[in-house]
Order: C-alpha cells, then sequence, then structure tokens
C-alpha cells in the first residue's frame, strides 16, 4: 500500500490543480465547438476528497443522478467520472440541443446519446491536457452513460478504484452559456501509481 | 414522532432489536446489501458491502473488514451471535450486485457486482446458510430497507415504489 499523505502532498497537488485548471478550460474550448457557441468556465476547483464520502457531497445517494464515465490507459490509467443531478443533465441537454430550459423531460437514446459525446468531448480535452504537462500518451474509452441513483453510479468508481485508492480527485467547474449556468463536477481517479511518475517527470 | 431511518454508508453495518428502527442503504450499485434476520427476536442486522474479497487484507491499513463481502458476512454475523442471534433461524436476504456499466468499449470489464455476489454465495454456502430472498445482478441500482418491527425488508429502484421481498 503506498503511502497517500507522503504522495498526496501539497506540491502535488499544487500542480495537479493547474493541471486541472488547463484541462477544465480545454475541455469547455472543446464543449464549445460541440455547441457551436461559447461556453465558458468558471471556478474551477479541486480537492482531494476520501473516496467513502463522495455520495454525502453529491446529495443523497439516492436521489436520481446522471453519470458520464470513462477510463483512461497509456502511460497512465485512470477514470473519469462527470456527475450531475437529474434535473441538472436534463438543462445540461437543453443547452446543448439549444432549446429552451425545461424543454428536456426525460432521457431517451438522444439525451444519452449527446451527454455521452459531451463526456468524450471533455474527457478527451482534458487528457489531451493532462499528457501534455505530463508527457504521458493517453487514450480514452468510448464514454458509458448511467441514468440511475447516486450511489449506484458511484459505486462503478468506487469499487474499480476502493481496491488501491483511499482517496480520489474532484473537480468542480461551471460551464456557462450567456446566463444559463450548469454546474459540473468531474471526479478523477487516477491509478495512484500514476503519481509517481507525474512527479519524477516534473521534478 | 417518526424516528429517521439509520443510513448505513459504504463499508458499515448496524445491528438492532429496536423496533422503532430502521435501516438502509441507499443506491446500491454493484455494492450488496445484506440482511440477517432472527425473526423470532426481530434482532436485526444489515451490512453495505463494496467489494468481494479481502486479497490483502494485511496490506491494507486501518482496514475495514465490513467493506469487503467475505470479511463482512462473517462479522456481521460474529457481531449477531453475540447479541444472541440463533443461526439457524437467521433469514438471509441479499441486495444490489448491479452491473452498472454498459457501454460496448467496457465489456466484462471490472464486473464487481457479479464477483460480489459470487463471494457472498460463496461465504453463505461455506457457513451453512441458506439465502432467503434474493434481487441481484442486472443494470439497475437499489435501495434496501429493513424494518425491525416487522422483520420485513423491501427494495426500491429508480422510479418505482418500494417493495417487500
Amino acid at each position: 500500500m503506498i503511502n497517500e499523505n507522503i504522495l498526496f502532498d501539497q506540491e502535488l497537488l499544487d500542480l495537479l490543480k493547474s493541471m486541472a485548471g488547463e484541462g477544465i478550460k480545454n475541455a469547455a474550448s472543446g464543449f464549445s465547438g460541440m455547441v457551436g457557441r461559447t461556453i465558458e468556465v468558471s471556478n474551477p476547483n479541486l480537492k482531494l476528497v476520501p473516496l467513502l464520502s463522495i455520495s454525502e457531497i453529491l446529495g443523497g445517494p439516492e436521489d436520481d443522478a446522471v453519470g458520464i464515465y470513462l477510463r483512461f490507459e497509456g502511460d497512465m490509467l485512470g477514470q473519469i467520472m462527470m456527475i450531475m443531478p437529474y434535473s441538472k443533465a436534463l438543462e445540461l441537454v437543453d443547452l446543448l440541443m439549444e432549446t429552451p430550459p425545461g424543454t428536456t423531460q426525460h432521457f431517451g437514446r438522444l439525451e444519452r446519446s449527446a451527454l455521452g459525446e459531451l463526456g468524450n468531448l471533455c474527457g478527451t480535452f482534458f487528457l489531451n491536457s493532462l499528457a501534455k504537462l505530463s508527457h504521458a500518451s493517453l487514450r480514452p474509452s468510448p464514454p458509458a452513460v448511467m441514468v440511475d441513483m447516486v450511489g449506484a453510479i458511484l459505486d462503478v468508481v468506487i469499487a474499480t478504484a476502493g481496491g488501491v485508492s483511499e482517496h480520489v480527485l474532484l473537480m468542480q467547474a461551471n460551464f456557462m452559456d450567456g446566463s444559463r449556468s450548469v454546474e459540473a463536477n468531474f471526479w478523477v481517479i487516477p491509478d495512484i501509481t500514476a503519481f509517481q511518475d507525474l512527479i519524477q517527470k516534473n521534478a | 414522532m417518526k424516528k429517521d431511518p439509520i443510513s448505513l454508508g459504504l463499508g458499515e453495518y448496524f445491528i438492532s432489536q429496536n423496533p422503532e428502527d430502521i435501516l438502509v442503504a441507499y443506491g446500491l450499485g454493484s455494492c450488496l446489501g445484506i440482511s440477517l434476520i432472527d425473526p423470532r427476536t426481530h434482532l436485526s442486522g444489515l451490512l453495505h458491502a463494496v467489494l468481494p474479497g479481502t486479497a490483502n487484507p494485511q496490506n491494507l491499513p486501518g482496514v475495514d473488514l465490513y467493506k469487503y463481502v467475505d470479511s463482512g458476512i462473517n462479522s456481521l454475523l460474529g457481531a449477531m451471535l453475540k447479541e444472541g442471534a440463533n443461526k439457524s433461524r437467521l433469514i438471509v436476504r441479499m441486495v444490489g450486485g448491479a452491473n452498472m456499466l454498459i457501454s460496448p468499449g467496457m465489456k466484462n470489464s471490472f464486473d464487481i457486482g457479479t464477483r460480489n455476489i459470487e463471494t457472498a454465495r460463496q461465504t453463505f454456502q461455506r457457513l451453512n446458510m441458506t439465502i432467503a430472498a434474493e434481487e441481484v445482478g442486472g443494470h439497475i441500482g437499489r435501495t434496501i430497507h429493513v424494518y425491525v418491527a416487522e422483520s420485513r425488508v423491501t427494495v426500491r429502484v429508480i422510479g418505482e415504489k418500494e417493495r417487500d421481498i
């Protein structure tokens, strides 16, 4: 077991913070390209949180939510989960489809695929910036979109990371289109050994 | 006033004989909610297990035994026997163990849910205990409630009402 207290020192967190900021900005430009309008990102934030407390941070574990999930491999292994409350995800679909807020009422194939595409874009742009900064080669998997209870969606991340890592990185950002704003949470769950490479490459 | 249900987080368990208590594990995906109930005394236990087995327990400092299906079942059973439960009377129910990822690129990968179910079945078999009811697998999240007063267990999925199992 790797000692996470030593691993996640302030220096590394600062480094990851700058990567995350860069990555989220990059993701927003991908998002903008997808919808053909300028989507801005505000308040990017990065925190190290205990794996077992994620669902409390998001509200109740039984709340309806939508998760967009992808994994990455290459020089580093890890997972990315974007998760948002059900109602927020509907708003996000309206924003993507340029329909008035409240138009989208449920998740059919089209809506799921739009969110999957968004996750794909954000994930890829985020990974590109991570790859650039860490001089690593990273490839994302196709996205999976889940509509279910918060707890059940998070089990995907927890079950995969739970055997190895007790902490995950949480990135939060607001996507804004004019006066419309949708908050998105990204959870980046790197394979913990990946960080050692990262530290060495940036030493 | 009605008491709030006692909500179990990941890797937690709770044992109660208080008729006012309702135990719950919300939003189980690949996780398993396992309940043991002695219907004569109403002694009831619920476990929210996350991963199949303690492969290398010695390598995990401060490891929570209840996080794992195998050690969690054994620990819960041990704790209930200590409280006076009669093993032969215990009714076992199990909920969860879904595979939440249904994406073309992620087939069969990390199917922790199925492994959790298999581990639970093996563990109960080794303990010579039968599973009375289960609602497991598939691709859907579930919530399990244990009503201590009635020795009753329910399951709920998204967009549906609670029902007995």
